[in-house]
C-alpha cells in the first residue's frame, strides 16, 4: 500500500521470465485490474489478500510497541491483549513464519484508488481515533495528530486566531495524515502542502519516537532536507503520528469573490493574468459546471466558476478586490456573497464531501493556467465519448499552473479507473507543459532520470527501514 | 594513491593548464571561507587543497569526479566561498572544484516562468538578468553579491523575499547534479509536477556539497511587482524592533522582507562610511503589491511601528539602506576577521532571542552586532556577528560565540544553521533519533564518501591513521566551549572601534 511498494513490485515483476514477455504497461494493467487471463491465479490471490489485523491507534506508545513486536524485539505478550485477541493476533499475523510482515497506515479518505499491492500479512493502523490538535500559544503553528481531519484543523484554527493556509482542491473529508500516505490534494495559492510542514513526529522502523524537521521553525541548513523529500511518501519510510504545521495569522478581514465565466478560454486567460500580478490570494478554487452543481446544487452556475479568497486589513481588501477584478476581466458575473466550499459548518462540509466522493477520480493533472480551458474541454469530450460524464475541480498556483482533478460519474471498478486514467494521460500529453501525476502515471513513467530517482528513493527506504517493518517491499 | 604529479597531469589534460592551479598562493586563497580560522586549525586539517580546478562545463565536472577514482583525492565543491562553517574548505587537501566559471544563463522561459543557470552564477548577476527581462526572483540570498546559486542551495539559505516568496527550496524547479559516480541526475521532473514524480531536490537543499556537484539549476521566477516600497524605522531598543517584526506576522501582514539590525551594526558602518545612517536599532521593511495596496500596507506598518515607539526614517536614508542591503559585513574591515552565527528561532520568541544574543556577546566581552529577519510565519533568522582579531592568540576564542549562540537557539526551540566542518556536533542536537535517517542519505548517494567527505555528518582530520582519522563531534563542541570560557576569563575586551566605545557611552 504505497507508491514505492507498487513501483518496486512492478520492477520485480518485469524481471520474472514468465512475465517479462508482457509489455510493462500491459503488466501494470493486469496487476491493477487483477486480470486472471494474464496473471497466475496464486499471484492474484496474493494481491487480493488484505491485512488480517487492524489496530485502532489511541496512543503512539502502542505503535512503538507494535513495531517492536513486528521487529521481533518484543514478544506479542507485551501488547497486553486478552487471551482471545492474543491468540487471534498471533495466528493471523503468522508470528514465527518466514515471510515479512509490516505495519501499514490506512488513510481516512482516499481520493483516487487503492494501491496495487496491499499489506498482505501485517497490521493495518487505523489512526481515526488519534486526532488531537494542539495550537501554540502566541505562535502560528499547530501540531495535528495524523487522524485529525483537515476540517477540524481549519475550524479550530480559525476559532483560535489562525488561518490554515492550505485547502483541499477536491473538498473531501480528509485527515491531515492522508497527505502522507494517500493522495489528499492540500495546497494554497502560494504553495503546496509540504511548504507548510515544519516537522513530522514519527515512529521509526525500530520503534523509537523520531522527529523529522523542527516543530517551531523551518529546517533550513540542517543537512539533507529529508522531511520535504519524503512528506508525500512519508508513511513508507516511517510511521508518521503527528504533523507540525506552519499556519498564518487570521487576517482582520476576508472575502471570497466568485467569478462566473461562460467560456473556458476566457477563464484560462484570466487565471493566467491573475498569476502574473503581485496579488497573493489565500487560494483560487475552480469548478466547471458539473463540479459546481455537485458543490452548490441549489445555485445556478455558468460554464466555469472561479472563487478567489483574499484576506487583509479591512481597508486593504478594497484595493485587492479592485486589482483582482481587473485581472479576472472576461467574467460574466461576480458575486461577493456566495459561500466557498471550505468556510461552511462542519456538517454541511461533510455532506457535500459525501456527494463529491461519489465521483470517480483518477488523480492530479498539472496544467498551465492558459491551457486550462482547453484541458477542461477535452476532459468533457472524453467523458461524453466514454459515457462517463466528466467534470474538473482545480486550484491555481502563483506559478501559473492549475492543479486540476478531473472526475467522472462512472462505477468505481478498477478496469474503468484504469481506462479513464489512460484517457486522461492521453489528454495531458497533447497539451504542452501538462503532466499527469497520478500514482498510475508514476508506474507508467519510464524516463531514465525518473527511474533513477525512484531507485534512489527505494534505496533510501531500504537504508532507513533496514528492519523491513514499515510497509516492507515485496516481490511477486 | 597516484602521485600528486600524476594527478596534476591528468587534471591538466582534462581542463588545460590555465584552469588548474597548484601554487602556494592560489591554494592559500582557498584554505578558508568567509569565517576567520585560527592557525591552530592547520594542526587538525589540511585546509590547503592540493589543486584548484575551475571547470567550465558539466562534462568537465563529471570528468573531475571520475578522475578522483584514479587519484583517490577528495573533491571539495566551492561556490563563492562565503559560507561560514568550512563547508567549502578542504579537510584533507585534494581537489577543490571552484564553480565560478560556470556562470552562464542556460535557458530563459518566460512562459513557464523559469530560468536555468549554471551553478556558479552569483545571485546578483542572476537578479540583474531576470530584472532586465521584466521578472523577479522570489527569493534572493542575503549575500547576493558573493554567493552562487549552487552554494546557497547547498547551504539551505534564506534571504530577501522569503516571507512572501517562500523557501529557496520551493523556488527550485529542478537541479542537474553530477553524482559521486560521475553520472548526471535531474532531481525532479522537467514539467511543473508540484513536487510529485519523485522529487529529490529537497535532499540537495542544505547538503553542503556532500551529495554531488550541482552544475545547473532551473529556478522559478515571478512577475515583477507593480509597486514596491522600502520603509525604515529607528526603535528605542532592539527588543522593540523585534516585537515590531513579530507583530507584523500577528496581523497577517506579509512583507516582501523585514529585517532588523542593532545599533552597533550602524556604529561599525559609521566608522567606515561616514555617510551611513545614524546609529540606532533599525528595522527595514519592504512591501509589494498594487499602488493602493502598498499605500495601505505602509499605513499598517506605520501603525505597528508607532506602537513600539519606532521613528520613521527619512526616505533618503531608507533608500540608502535598501540599496546597500546586500552589504552586511563591512565591519570585517575593522578587525582582522569576523565570526557569524546563523540561527533560526521562532518568530514568537524573537524579542527574547535578540536580547539573548546581546547578552552572550557582552558576557564574552566581544564587539559585535545583531541582525535578524523574517523567514516565514513561524521562523525568524537570528544572525549576530562578532569581530575577531586572528593575529592575536586570544583571537580564536571568539569562535566560542558561535557555540554559545547555537546552544541558545536550541533552547529557544530553534536551531543553528550549517554544519560544515566546525559545527557537526550540532547534528544530533538538531535531529535526535532521526540523525540516522539523515545519515542514510549520504550512504545512498555517496557510499565511498568521495565528495566533501568527513563533513556535515562527521569530522575527519587530515590524518589517515585509525584512531586519529576523525574527531568525535562532541570533542569539537568541547573545544569551542573551552574557547568561550577562555574568552570570558579574558580581563579586557577587544577595542576595534573607538567610535563604537564612544557610542556605547552615549
Ligand atoms: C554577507 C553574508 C550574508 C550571509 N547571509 C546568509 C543568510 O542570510 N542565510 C544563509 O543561509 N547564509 C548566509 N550567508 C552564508 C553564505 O553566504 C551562504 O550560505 C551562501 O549562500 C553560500 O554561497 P557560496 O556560493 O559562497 O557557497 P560556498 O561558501 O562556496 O559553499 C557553501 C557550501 O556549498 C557547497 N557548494 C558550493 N557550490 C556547490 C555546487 N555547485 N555543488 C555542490 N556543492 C556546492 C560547498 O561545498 C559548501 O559546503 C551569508 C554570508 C555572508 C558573507
Amino acid at each position: 500500500m504505497g507508491l514505492l511498494r507498487d513501483w518496486n513490485y512492478i520492477e520485480r515483476a518485469v524481471q520474472i521470465p514468465a512475465l517479462s514477455e508482457v509489455i510493462r504497461e500491459a503488466l501494470i494493467r493486469a496487476l491493477f485490474v487483477r486480470d486472471d487471463r494474464v496473471l497466475p491465479k496464486d499471484l492474484i490471490a496474493d494481491l487480493n489478500r488484505v491485512p488480517p489485523v487492524t489496530v485502532k491507534v489511541k496512543d503512539d506508545g502502542e505503535v512503538r510497541k507494535l513495531v517492536r513486536v513486528l521487529n521481533g524485539e518484543e514478544s506479542t505478550l507485551s501488547l497486553g491483549l486478552s487471551a482471545e485477541d492474543y491468540h487471534y493476533f498471533r495466528t493471523q499475523l503468522g508470528v514465527g513464519r518466514t515471510r515479512e510482515f509490516g505495519a501499514v497506515v490506512r488513510p481516512r479518505t482516499l481520493l483516487t484508488y487503492d494501491w496495487i499491492v496491499p499489506e498482505q500479512r501485517g497490521v493495518q493502523l487505523d489512526f481515526g481515533g488519534y486526532a488531537g490538535i494542539e495550537f501554540a500559544d502566541g505562535a502560528h503553528r499547530a501540531i495535528a495528530q495524523v487522524g485529525a481531519t483537515w476540517k477540524q484543523l481549519y475550524d479550530d484554527g480559525a476559532a483560535k486566531g489562525h488561518a490554515v493556509p492550505f485547502v483541499p482542491t477536491v473538498p473531501l473529508d480528509f485527515a491531515i495524515g492522508d497527505a502522507m500516505c494517500g493522495d489528499a490534494p492540500f495546497a494554497s495559492y502560494r504553495g503546496e502542502f509540504t511548504s507548510y510542514v515544519n516537522a513530522l513526529r514519527t515512529i521509526s522502523p525500530f520503534g523509537h519516537r523520531a522527529r523529522l524537521g523542527f516543530e517551531e521553525v523551518a529546517n533550513n541548513g540542517t543537512a539533507y532536507d529529508l522531511l520535504h523529500a519524503t512528506v508525500p511518501l512519508a508513511a513508507e519510510f516511517f510511521i508518521p503520528v503527528a504533523v507540525a504545521l506552519r499556519l498564518e495569522a487570521k487576517p482582520a478581514a476576508r472575502k471570497t469573490l466568485t467569478y462566473a465565466f461562460d467560456d473556458g478560454a476566457k477563464l484560462a486567460a484570466a487565471l493566467d493574468k491573475l498569476s502574473r500580478t503581485s496579488q497573493t490570494p489565500s487560494w483560487v478554487h475552480i469548478t466547471e459546471a458539473v463540479a459546481a452543481k455537485i458543490l452548490r446544487p441549489a445555485v445556478a452556475s455558468g460554464a466555469f466558476t472561479a472563487q478567489v479568497t483574499v484576506g487583509g486589513s479591512a481597508s486593504g481588501l478594497a484595493a485587492k478586490e479592485k486589482a483582482i477584478d481587473t485581472a479576472m476581466a472576461g467574467f460574466t458575473s461576480k458575486n461577493a456573497e456566495l459561500p466557498n466550499p471550505f468556510d461552511v459548518p462542519a456538517d454541511g462540509y461533510r455532506k457535500s464531501a459525501e456527494a463529491v466522493a461519489r465521483s470517480l477520480f483518477v488523480g492530479e493533472v498539472r496544467v498551465p493556467a492558459k491551457s486550462f480551458g482547453d484541458f477542461a474541454g477535452k476532459v468533457r469530450t472524453f467523458g461524453d465519448q466514454t459515457a462517463a460524464k466528466a467534470g474538473v475541480y482545480g486550484s491555481l498556483r502563483h506559478t501559473g499552473i492549475v492543479s486540476a482533478f478531473p472526475f467522472f460519474s462512472a462505477p468505481k471498478d478498477r478496469s474503468k479507473v484504469y481506462d479513464l486514467s489512460k484517457g486522461v494521460r492521453a489528454i495531458a500529453s497533447r497539451i504542452p507543459g501538462t503532466t499527469f501525476t497520478s500514482r498510475l502515471a508514476h508506474l507508467w513513467e519510464e524516463e531514465a532520470h525518473f527511474m533513477r530517482r525512484m531507485a534512489f528513493l527505494r534505496s533510501l527506504k531500504l537504508t532507513i527501514d533496514t528492519a523491513h517493518v514499515v510497509q516492507p517491499l515485496v516481490s511477486p | 594513491m597516484a602521485s600528486l604529479d600524476y594527478a596534476y597531469r591528468r587534471l591538466v589534460n582534462t581542463l588545460g593548464p590555465e584552469r588548474v592551479a597548484r601554487s602556494e598562493f592560489e591554494r592559500m586563497v582557498y584554505s578558508h571561507d568567509f569565517a576567520s580560522l585560527p592557525k591552530v586549525a592547520l594542526l587538525q586539517w589540511k585546509l590547503y587543497p592540493d589543486f584548484v580546478a575551475l571547470p567550465q562545463t558539466t562534462e568537465e565536472v563529471a570528468a573531475l569526479v571520475k578522475l578522483s577514482d584514479e587519484s583517490l583525492l577528495q573533491l571539495t565543491p566551492r561556490g563563492g566561498g562565503t559560507g561560514w562553517y568550512g563547508g567549502s574548505v578542504p579537510n584533507r587537501g585534494g581537489v577543490l572544484v571552484d564553480m565560478r566559471k560556470m556562470n552562464r544563463v542556460v535557458a530563459f522561459d518566460p512562459d513557464g516562468r523559469t530560468v536555468t543557470v549554471e551553478a556558479g552564477m552569483t545571485w546578483k548577476d542572476l537578479e540583474d538578468f531576470v530584472d532586465a527581462k521584466g521578472f523577479a526572483l522570489p527569493i534572493v540570498p542575503v549575500n547576493a553579491i558573493g554567493s552562487t546559486v549552487g552554494g546557497s542551495i547547498n547551504s539551505g539559505s534564506s534571504g530577501f523575499g522569503a516571507p512572501r516568496g517562500g523557501s529557496l527550496r520551493d523556488a527550485i524547479a529542478v537541479l542537474q547534479v553530477v553524482l559521486p559516480d560521475g553520472t548526471l541526475l535531474k532531481t525532479a521532473s522537467e514539467a511543473d509536477a508540484g513536487g510529485h514524480l519523485a522529487n529529490l531536490t529537497p535532499l540537495f537543499f542544505g547538503a553542503e556539497g556532500t551529495l554531488g556537484i550541482i552544475t545547473e539549476a532551473t529556478l522559478r521566477i515571478v512577475p515583477k511587482p507593480e509597486t514596491s516600497k522600502a520603509i525604515a524605522y529607528a526603535f528605542p531598543s532592539l527588543a522593540a524592533g523585534a516585537r515590531f517584526l513579530k507583530e507584523m506576522v500577528d496581523v497577517a501582514l506579509v512583507p516582501y522582507h523585514a529585517t532588523l539590525a542593532s545599533r552597533d551594526h550602524f556604529i561599525f558602518e559609521r566608522a567606515l562610511h561616514p555617510d551611513s545612517p545614524d546609529p540606532a536599532d533599525i528595522a527595514l521593511v519592504a512591501v509589494q503589491g498594487s499602488k493602493d495596496e502598498v499605500a495601505d500596507q505602509e499605513r499598517t506598518v506605520d501603525g505597528l511601528a508607532s506602537k513600539e515607539a519606532g521613528a520613521k526614517l527619512a526616505p533618503a536614508v531608507t533608500d540608502q539602506l535598501w540599496r546597500e542591503r546586500y552589504n552586511n559585513y563591512s565591519a570585517r574591515r575593522l578587525s582582522r576577521g569576523l565570526v557569524t552565527s546563523h540561527n533560526l528561532v521562532p518568530v514568537s520568541r524573537l524579542p527574547e532571542a535578540v536580547e539573548t544574543a546581546l547578552e552572550i556577546r557582552d558576557k564574552l566581552k566581544l564587539n559585535g552586532a545583531v541582525q535578524a529577519f523574517l523567514v516565514d510565519s513561524t521562523t525568524a533568522a537570528l544572525v549576530p556577528y562578532v569581530l575577531m582579531d586572528d593575529t592575536r592568540p586570544s583571537g580564536g576564542t571568539a569562535l566560542g560565540f558561535v557555540k554559545r549562540m547555537g546552544d541558545a537557539a536550541f533552547k529557544m526551540d530553534g536551531h543553528s544553521m550549517g554544519l560544515g566542518l566546525f559545527l557537526v556536533f550540532n547534528l544530533r542536537k538538531m535531529h535526535g533519533r532521526a540523525t540516522s535517517f539523515i545519515s542514510a542519505v549520504k550512504v545512498v548517494f555517496d557510499p565511498r564518501k568521495k565528495i566533501n567527505g568527513g563533513k556535515t555528518l562527521e569530522v575527519w582530520t587530515k590524518y589517515p591513521w585509525p584512531g586519529l582519522r576523525a574527531i568525535p563531534p562532541p570533542g569539537m563542541a568541547v573545544g569551542l566551549e573551552i574557547a568561550a570560557v577562555l574568552r570570558r576569563a579574558k580581563p579586557t575586551r577587544d577595542r576595534f572601534v573607538r567610535a563604537y566605545e564612544h557610542g556605547k557611552e552615549e
